[in-house]
Order: C-alpha cells, then sequence, then structure tokens
C-alpha cells in the first residue's frame, strides 16, 4: 500500500471532504507535491478508470471521483510553478462548428482529466481556426472534437486541415467522437483515432501518447 | 328480453392523477418565468420581448405564463395527416395511436448478411417499402443517415427517396431554414401545390431544442418555416434524465415541457393556430454507458404521463416513441423491450409514436425490427380493443346446443365459431404457435429468421405505386439545384 492510500480510497469513493483533509495532511507532512498527485490522486483515478469500464462504477460515481481530484487539485496547483506541473499529455477538446451539444464531450473531458490529461475545454461551435489557435496556443498533444449531428461532421475535417495548414498536424493527434461518428469516417478524414464512448477515449488518448 | 346495449371499456392505462399532472405544469411554468431559456433565433428573440418576456444576459428570455396559456388556446386540438394521394390517414387526436419509423440510424442490420453496417439511400428506400406495405405501421421516418448522400443536403435527399418509395404520411428531418426549403418543394410538387399541402399535409417535421433551455437558430428556422407553411411540427428536446434534464424524471419531465412551451408560443407567434405535435422526449441516460436508453421502462413511464397531462391540461395531441431497443441484436431483449413500449404506448393513447424499428439506442435500423413491431402492435390493437359483452358473445345459446349436443358436439365445429373466430380471437402471422415437429421441419426458425423472411418477401413482392413522371422529374431537379 502507498502512503496515500487513505487519499486514494477517499478519491475513490467520492468523498470529497476526506479527500481534501488527507491532501492537506499529506502537503503538512512535506510529502513530494508531484507524489501526491501521481500516487494518491492518478493512482486512484486509474483505479475509478478500471472500475468504471468493467461495470463496477456509474457514471455519476465515477464524476464525483473526479470531481474529488479537482478539489484536491486545487490545493495543489499553486504549489507548482507554471508548467512544472507534470501532465500526462495536454488536450485541447471542444464540440465542433455549428454543433451545440456538450454532454458527451463534457464527460469525455472529466474523464481525461481525471486519467491525469491537462484539458483545454473550448466548449461548443468551435471553429477549426479557434481549434488550431489553441492547439498552438497551449502546445497541445491531442486536439479532441466532437459531433452530434452528422451535418456538422465536415467540420472535423476542415479542422484537421486547419492544423494542417498552420503546419501543426504532425505535432498533434486528433481524436474525434460523437453519435454519427464511425471508425471508418475517422480513418476517411485522417483523424488518428476514434474513440465510441468517454472511457474508451482516456485509453485511446493513452495509445497515442504512448503512455500506460 | 333483449339485453340493452353494454359499453366496452377498452383497457386503459393512467400514471398520474390530477394533482401530479398540475404540479409539473406549474414548476415548468415556473422554469420559464424564473430560470428562463436561451433563445438563439434574433427574430424569435424579438418577438418573444414585444410579447412581454423579459431578456437579460444577452440572448435569455423569462416568460409570463399567460403567453404559454394563449399559444395553448391558439395550438389546433387535432392534426389530421394524409397519405400522398390525399386520403386522410392519420387523424392525431383523442385516443388514436398511430405507429412509425424512427430517423437517422447510422447503422443498419444488413437483410443479406444480418451484418451491422452504415447506411446508404438504398436503405431509406428499402425501408419506405417495407413501411408502404406493413399495415400497423402508418408513417415513415428515415431510419437512415446515408454515407452515399451529400452531406450538406443528405436530409433533402432522404426525403425525396422516401417519398419515390412510400405513399403514407412522412416524418422528415431537416437541418435549417436552407434545406427544408427544399424538402417543402418537393413536397409540393409531390401534391400538386403549395394550396393543397396545406389543406391536406402528408409531411409532419421533427425537430429539436436542446436541452437544458437552449434554442439554436437553425431549429428556430425550421420551426418558424413550418409554423407559416401550416407544416405540422413537433419540437421535443431530448430531456432525457441524467443527460439534459435531472435524473429524477417529475423534474425531467417539467423541463422538457418547458422547452416544448418555449416552441409552441414562438410558433403560434409565427403562424396562430399553426398545427404543434405537444411532448418532450424524456428517456433516462444509463448510468453505465451513459447512452440514452430506448428500451428503458422510465421513456415507456413518462410518456404515460404526458398523455395524462394532455388528458388533464394541455389538450394537443402528443408525440412518443415506441417498438425500439437498447440489444445490438434484435433477441429476446428486443422483443421484451419492443413490447413493452408499444402496448404502453397504446395503453396510455399516445398519438403519433415513432422509432419503431431501431436497436442499438436508435443507432442502428433493422427491417425485422419493424415487421417484428407490425406484429405486436396488431398483437397491441386486440388487447386494447377490450372484450365486448353481448348476447352474441355471451352465447348462451351456443353453450346450451354444443353442451347438451350429445356426442360429437364440439364447439370448433359449430356456427358460432365460424362465424366469430377471426375477430373473438388475435391470429398471430409470424409468431410461431405450431406443433414442434411442424417448427422444426420448417426449419426450426426463431422470430428473427422468419422476420427476416417476411421483410425479405415484402421488398421482392411489393410495389409501390410510382409517383407520376412529372413528379419525379421535378424531384430530379430540385436535387440537381442543391
Amino acid at each position: 500500500m502507498s502512503e496515500f492510500s487513505a487519499l486514494s480510497e477517499a478519491v475513490i469513493k467520492g468523498d470529497i471532504q476526506t479527500a481534501v483533509a488527507e491532501t492537506q495532511t499529506a502537503l503538512d507532512a512535506g510529502s513530494n507535491v508531484q507524489d501526491i498527485v501521481d500516487k494518491g490522486l492518478i493512482a486512484a483515478m486509474d483505479q475509478v478508470g478500471e472500475k468504471f469500464s468493467t461495470g463496477q462504477m456509474f457514471v455519476p460515481q465515477m464524476l464525483r471521483s473526479a470531481k474529488t481530484m479537482q478539489e484536491c487539485m486545487k490545493l495543489i496547483k499553486p504549489l507548482f510553478e507554471e508548467g512544472q506541473l507534470s501532465a500526462k499529455g495536454k488536450v485541447v477538446i471542444g464540440t465542433v462548428r455549428q454543433d451545440l451539444h456538450d454532454i458527451g464531450k463534457n464527460l469525455v473531458a472529466m474523464m481525461m482529466e481525471g486519467a491525469g490529461f491537462s484539458i483545454t475545454d473550448l466548449g461548443v461551435d468551435v471553429s477549426p481556426k479557434d481549434f488550431t489557435q489553441k492547439a498552438q496556443e497551449v502546445g497541445a498533444d491531442i486536439v479532441a472534437m466532437s459531433a452530434l449531428l452528422s451535418t456538422t461532421m465536415p467540420a472535423m475535417r476542415e479542422t484537421i486541415e486547419a492544423l494542417q495548414e498552420a503546419g501543426i498536424r504532425d505535432k498533434v493527434k486528433v481524436m474525434i467522437g460523437g453519435a454519427p461518428v464511425t471508425e471508418n469516417f475517422a480513418s476517411e478524414i485522417k483523424a488518428d483515432s476514434y474513440a465510441p464512448d468517454a472511457g474508451s477515449a482516456v485509453i485511446a488518448a493513452k495509445k497515442l501518447l504512448g503512455i500506460s | 328480453m333483449k339485453r340493452s346495449e353494454i359499453p366496452t371499456f377498452q383497457p386503459r392505462l393512467r400514471v398520474l392523477n390530477r394533482e401530479q399532472a398540475l404540479a409539473i405544469h406549474t414548476a415548468a411554468l415556473e422554469i420559464l418565468e424564473k430560470t428562463g431559456f436561451k433563445m438563439e433565433h434574433p427574430r424569435a428573440l424579438e418577438m418573444l420581448v414585444d410579447r412581454g418576456c423579459e431578456i437579460f444576459d444577452g440572448d435569455w428570455l423569462r416568460m409570463p405564463p399567460h403567453l404559454v396559456e394563449e399559444a395553448l388556446k391558439s395550438a389546433p386540438k387535432q392534426i389530421s395527416l394524409y397519405d400522398q394521394k390525399g386520403a386522410k390517414a392519420m387523424d392525431l387526436t383523442g385516443e388514436n395511436s398511430f405507429y412509425g419509423t424512427g430517423s437517422d440510424a447510422t447503422f443498419t442490420l444488413d437483410v443479406e448478411t444480418g451484418e451491422r453496417r452504415r447506411t446508404v439511400l438504398k436503405d431509406v428506400s428499402n425501408f419506405a417499402t417495407l413501411v408502404d406495405d406493413l399495415e400497423n405501421i402508418d408513417f415513415a421516418m428515415s431510419m437512415a443517415n446515408p454515407e452515399d448522400a451529400p452531406i450538406e443536403d443528405i436530409y433533402v435527399y432522404v426525403f425525396a427517396e422516401m417519398v419515390r418509395n412510400i405513399n403514407k404520411p412522412i416524418v422528415f428531418i431537416a437541418d435549417s431554414g436552407r434545406d427544408i426549403a427544399k424538402i417543402h418543394e418537393i413536397a409540393c410538387s409531390v401534391v400538386g401545390g403549395e394550396e393543397e399541402l396545406q389543406r391536406k399535409p402528408f409531411i409532419l417535421n421533427y425537430s429539436e431544442a436542446i436541452s437544458p433551455l437552449r434554442f439554436p437558430e437553425n431549429v428556430m428556422e425550421k420551426l418558424i418555416f413550418c409554423a407559416q407553411k401550416k407544416i405540422p411540427l413537433c419540437l421535443p428536446s431530448g430531456s432525457n434524465a441524467g443527460g439534459g434534464a435531472p435524473v429524477t424524471l417529475a423534474g425531467a419531465m417539467a423541463l422538457g415541457i418547458a422547452e416544448n412551451l418555449v416552441g409552441l408560443v414562438v410558433h403560434q407567434m409565427a403562424g396562430k393556430g399553426s398545427p404543434f405535435l405537444f411532448g418532450p422526449n424524456v428517456s433516462a441516460l444509463d448510468m453505465k454507458s451513459s447512452v440514452v436508453c430506448y428500451g428503458c421502462p422510465e421513456w415507456s413511464l413518462t410518456q404515460a404521463a404526458l398523455a395524462d397531462m394532455r388528458d388533464e391540461i394541455y389538450g394537443l395531441p402528443i408525440w412518443a416513441f415506441a417498438g425500439a431497443s437498447d440489444a445490438k441484436v434484435m433477441d429476446a431483449q428486443a422483443g421484451a423491450e419492443a413490447m413493452f413500449s408499444i402496448i404502453t404506448a397504446m395503453l396510455s393513447r399516445a398519438n403519433l409514436i415513432h422509432d419503431v424499428g431501431f436497436l442499438e439506442y436508435g443507432s442502428t435500423s433493422s427491417l425485422e425490427m419493424i415487421t417484428m413491431a407490425n406484429e405486436l402492435i396488431a398483437m397491441s390493437r386486440f388487447y386494447v380493443q377490450g372484450i365486448p359483452v353481448n348476447d352474441a358473445t355471451l352465447a348462451l345459446e351456443v353453450i346450451e346446443r354444443v353442451g347438451r349436443g350429445g356426442p360429437g358436439s364440439i364447439f370448433l365445429m359449430d356456427d358460432h365459431t365460424y362465424d366469430h373466430f377471426m375477430e373473438a380471437l388475435f391470429l398471430p402471422k409470424l409468431l410461431d404457435r405450431s406443433r414442434y415437429d411442424a417448427w422444426k421441419n420448417e426449419g426450426a426458425m426463431d422470430l428473427y429468421k422468419r422476420c427476416n423472411m417476411e421483410a425479405k418477401r415484402i421488398l421482392f413482392e411489393h410495389e409501390v405505386d410510382p409517383k407520376p413522371d412529372a413528379v419525379l422529374k421535378e424531384i430530379e431537379q430540385i436535387l440537381k439545384s442543391s
């Protein structure tokens, strides 16, 4: 058992109060901050992800765990210099142009954040230009796009083209998802990955970046 | 002495009492008055402000309840849909229930191979042809989001494909004010002009607001277009429990109704007296996979509740779903879920019931599933007719005749049986009741296999009355101009 097992336990249970108190205790005891994140919080979220994908946990419970982690991070973040906290990868995510549906996209963002990715959520109706600019600005590893309407799917292709024109297509991996999106469509528009749901999006993102 | 006529009670489902119905309605009005909603269509926003809505935070509005009352008064209590030859086909009012298919499935179960594959335009025509033939399926939606149609005009192509392959009413989807105008043009050419289409509409538009409380510009363009052209429309948002709405069903219904009422108010302002079909979609998000469930008891329950609210408060014909499943193949789960929603929709007297034939939470369409549902609807209709009680059905004379008739006297031989068995009993066509050996000798087929063969037979044999050449040419031209 790691020294952070009480913290991990609280994150898995979604017990915000206990998790925040445990984080504070660990900080007061002088624990290495990156260790608290990696061995306490992210280790817990890995277990949450595992339990969720094997059907032992429901969505609201998984999200409560993610929220618990976020609350703990509020204590931790100020202790890091800008950019010093190592994330698994930087993800720029949004629902594509002309599409205003965001439930699925929000789920993916929450789960990725829980898995240790740093997330920049651009919201809905995000133009190819905005995706590209933000990806450049934050130095994104992954651009993740969502579409619920078949009529907005072409915006995914345009966004990929915009990344190309900006000369950063080879620097970022592109993931897509949403009800009408298919594996075939992903390969047709040369996206790097397609994920049918939030759980698989996390797995796909890790795979894309070569992290286990 | 002759017995006086006894009225037949027809089995009926109720799930709300009056107090519950009023409380949900009041909650919906409170959402509009206190929380408000986001109206992204500038002209709709302007109209609403002119009529007394309060504007805040840019394009958010709060609505006074009297606007809802006025809209409920002016909306027609009955909507009639006609077939494409001008005969009345669906009287959407009161206790009448009509079933039809759903739209936009990404995949279909291939009728030849059984494999799940992307839908193409040919699927749209196959589904339309099947529905044209099935006696208990009253209207068609596309059942496909075909990958071989140009995506900017996908709904125009899909509509044209349906028109060519069915003469029953069509419930259609459009993207915005642009493509709906083309679809309208096609519909006008089918019946011989805009006036004729208004008099005898065979189309109904399905559009959706976005829960919670968002009204995108393209959606309102369609709504206003329909209101002005008197095309019947429904605007169910997806206020699914745990998804677009609170996880508790009462709150999800209140939210969905509030959103529907905003649609109704704008609709009646844009076209007073134009036909509006009431009712949100209130299903539930699955708490493991986060899909919107199509086979869950929640959706059937909220829709029965909405039917009660129609009876208690709104008086408008209502929109519903049935005959769909979350199963990936047409298995026992698919049968159970399809029947559950089909019978409850009928028992609660929902009026226009769509999504028949969906598998995989609406992502996959299946010709076999519709073929099965056609029979399940027949089964339900038989059940809902109830038990007529009169001299002929009590059959006391027959009981005496056969009972005292001596050896060899059996009911099966009696004229009364011969005269009445067709309407007295339900006679299945696809549900198997054969004796074991017969079933085995026929190939030991399950219901999926039998439905598959029946669907293939219909596609092979059924001839849809073709549209006149002039109409087909006009449709081609409209498609070319896209």
